[in-house]
């Protein structure tokens, strides 16, 4: 243990020379060329403390950006499994990718799903609470606090593991939860036969558009409504672990919240006041005055919550890691490039799952722009 | 979006208006009950977690709800850290913690202040330059780095899950101290380079002192960030000895059994969570302060 800890503190002891060496070298070009082209010696002083304080980050920017970036980019036409050398095979592993590769599309329609319907869940919600804490109310900063604290253990694995078990069908805490309710109080019983039903529609509808079999669909379309003992099966059942995952993204929410309550807290208080007089109720100002007001940051929450769906990770990990049988239905992206790539060294074939990941992004964004000019007002 | 903004109390309200009160009321007091029932749901898997850890076996794995513990008791913690290997874990996870985050903290400090408070020829085309890298997923980059960190021998060390930090990894970080810095008047670096400062004295002893709270910001996103990391150590880290705490926490559930001895490992948990919760309780003022002042930069 303490080896290992030895060896990555020599080799960070080392990495500081080298880049202090670095900082030095350039600096000193830059001094050199400043010089050259008869620059003040104030201004020459200058010039190589910018290049110098910069050198960490430009050394880095090639070695660990621009040198993988080309490489992956070769690497993704290769047939390269470690440690044999690459081979040359042109498009194969795109057409492999895109065409007959199922457990990819499926991460990529599993991933679409939790876009889909995960997101805006998550960003109405965030809505809701910041609507909540933007009254008068005292305590603001305790709920505040309250609601962000999953943004710090919203995605540490071993904390999720809570939500493991609290989603346990048989004994975890929110099926029992359930069940008390209705026994409590009996006509909570069809409310939750009917969000069984839609949920388990909705998803065999997906998994058959999935996986081009719908039968699966006929049986719960022909079964109806759910039995009156019927429980959600959050981590049992393909039909269950997206709406799983979307609970546990819906419960870190707690960053677009801060998000809306400081856009909230921008709006001027003459406009409401303004709309009151002139006879709007409280809804007619939430439509027409707050939401569009608040338009630059929904933009920005969809923006980057796009981008952190899209990259999901710890969270199928968590679901999915003790149960194979689920992970077509629920694995992300990131989590087949992790499978696929590292269980068998598949450079190749991960380098073109990334650049497929990389350029799905970059696509989703870029629209994403386009479409702002259509809604998002920074003024009314 | 006020409830109560318009109502000023009299004492000589119609009844009208003593009508409109009690319905103001009503209000308030709905929407305390929403916001501490979300609270309450928000916190639960924590909650849950601390008390399932003190529960028996059996009442964990209850088929009727156990709400508490029926004594106070440290089995469980006393069994999970008389473990060699989570003791081990919870040593690796502060090292490389410790080492990444003061190894990103003190390259990106450096980078920014060459972005914000010096001048040179290029500075912009490269500031640029970092920007656009923040559309890079991370994922994307993965495997080359792999490869390279291969040829290089580091798998099955910390070396990639450190070391590259120390080159200002991070652009939203180096944005977020930036703007920062820019905020700073000119004048006392002027000042200071006419007493004859170099520019690194003007780093160290000015500049330095007066970005602490932005410093903390970065530090906690990047303590956050390397705690809670999952993907890379599971990449390179492939023996049990090296394991971090999220890796060697989560593989305590044996999918061999169908019931999971869920008091210790939620012990587990929650020392896990522990350090997080702590960092959360002192700074979360400081923080939600910032990005409810920043706005958008957050």
């Amino acid at each position: 243990m303490v080896r290992a800890y030895l060896y990555t503190l020599i080799w960070a002891a080392g990495t500081v020379v080298f880049i202090l060496l670095c900082s030095l070298a350039m600096g000193g070009a830059a001094r050199l060329l400043a010089k050259w082209r008869g620059l003040s010696r104030n201004r020459q002083e200058e010039v190589f403390a910018g290049y110098a304080f910069a050198a960490p980050w430009i050394v880095g920017f090639v070695i660990f950006v621009v040198a993988p970036t080309l490489a992956s980019l070769y690497w993704s036409f290769t047939s390269y499994r470690l440690p044999a050398p690459p081979v040359f095979v042109g498009l194969a592993n795109y057409l492999k990718l895109l065409l007959r590769d199922m457990d990819f599309r499926a991460a990529l329609l599993n991933t679409l799903y939790l876009t889909v319907f995960g997101l805006p869940a998550q960003m109405v919600v965030a809505l809701a609470l910041a609507l909540l804490l933007n009254q008068r109310i005292r305590g603001r900063g305790l709920y505040r606090a309250a609601f962000y604290m999953p943004v710090f253990l919203g995605t540490n694995a071993a904390v999720l593991l809570s939500w493991v078990f609290m989603l346990n069908a048989n004994t975890g805490f929110l099926n029992q939860i359930l069940r008390l309710s209705i026994k409590v109080f009996p006509p909570l019983r069809i409310l939750m036969q009917i969000f069984i039903f839609v949920i388990e529609v909705s998803n065999a509808a997906f998994l058959g558009v999935q996986t081009g079999n719908f039968t699966l669909l006929q049986r719960v379309w022909q079964t109806g409504l759910p039995g009156p003992e019927r429980v959600p099966l959050w981590l049992e059942h393909p039909l269950w672990i997206k709406a799983a995952i979307i609970l546990l993204m819906v419960w870190s929410c707690g960053n677009m919240m801060l998000i809306y309550l400081a856009a909230l807290s921008n709006i001027p208080r003459e406009l409401q006041e303004a709309a009151e007089v002139d006879g709007a109720g409280p809804w007619q100002r939430f439509w027409h005055i707050t939401l569009p007001l608040l338009s630059p940051a929904t933009f920005y929450n969809l923006i980057v919550g796009l981008i952190a769906t899209m990259q999901m990770f710890e969270q199928p990990y968590v679901l999915l890691r003790d149960r194979p049988t689920l992970a077509q239905a629920g694995h992300t992206v990131v989590y087949y490039l992790w499978r696929a790539t590292f269980r068998f060294n598949e450079i190749g074939y991960g380098a073109a799952i990334s650049w497929v990941l990389t350029v799905l992004i970059m696509i989703i964004t870029l629209i994403q722009f386009r479409l702002e000019r259509r809604w998002v007002h920074y003024e009314l | 979006m006020e409830v109560g903004a318009m109502v000023p109390s009299r004492p000589w309200a119609s009844p009208a208006q003593r009508l409109r009160r009690v319905g103001i009321g009503l209000l308030y007091g709905a929407l305390y009950f929403a916001l501490s029932a979300g609270a309450l749901a928000t916190m639960f898997p924590l909650i849950w977690m601390i008390l399932t850890s003190f529960k028996t076996f059996e009442e964990a794995n209850a088929p009727q709800i156990v709400w508490l513990p029926s004594a106070l008791r440290w089995e469980a913690y006393r069994a999970i850290l008389s473990r060699p290997e989570f003791l081990r874990a919870f040593a690796n996870s502060v090292f490389v913690t410790a080492l990444a985050v003061g190894g990103t903290l003190a390259s990106i400090t450096v980078v920014a202040y060459a972005f914000s408070r010096l001048e040179w020829p290029g500075r912009d085309v490269v500031f640029i330059l970092m920007l656009s890298t923040m559309m890079i997923p991370p994922q994307a980059l993965i495997v080359p780095q792999y490869v390279f960190f291969n040829k290089l021998r580091w798998i099955g060390t910390y070396n990639p899950i450190t070391i590259p930090g120390f080159f200002a990894g991070g652009a939203a970080l180096v944005f977020l101290l930036r703007q920062f810095m820019r905020q700073i008047p000119k004048d006392l670096d002027e000042a200071a380079r006419i007493d004859g400062a170099s520019h690194w004295q003007i780093f160290w002893h000015i500049i330095l002192p007066l970005c602490r709270p932005a410093l903390a910001t970065a530090a906690i996103f990047l303590f956050v960030a390397h705690w809670n990391s999952l993907l890379q150590p599971l990449i390179y880290l492939q023996t049990t000895s090296l394991y971090t705490l999220p890796i060697y926490v989560t593989s305590l559930v044996n999918p061999q059994q169908t019931v999971q001895p869920w008091p210790s490992i939620m012990a587990a948990s929650f020392i896990t969570a522990l350090p997080l919760i702590v960092v959360f309780l002192l700074l979360q003022r400081h923080l939600i302060g910032g990005i409810v002042l920043s706005g958008m930069k957050g």
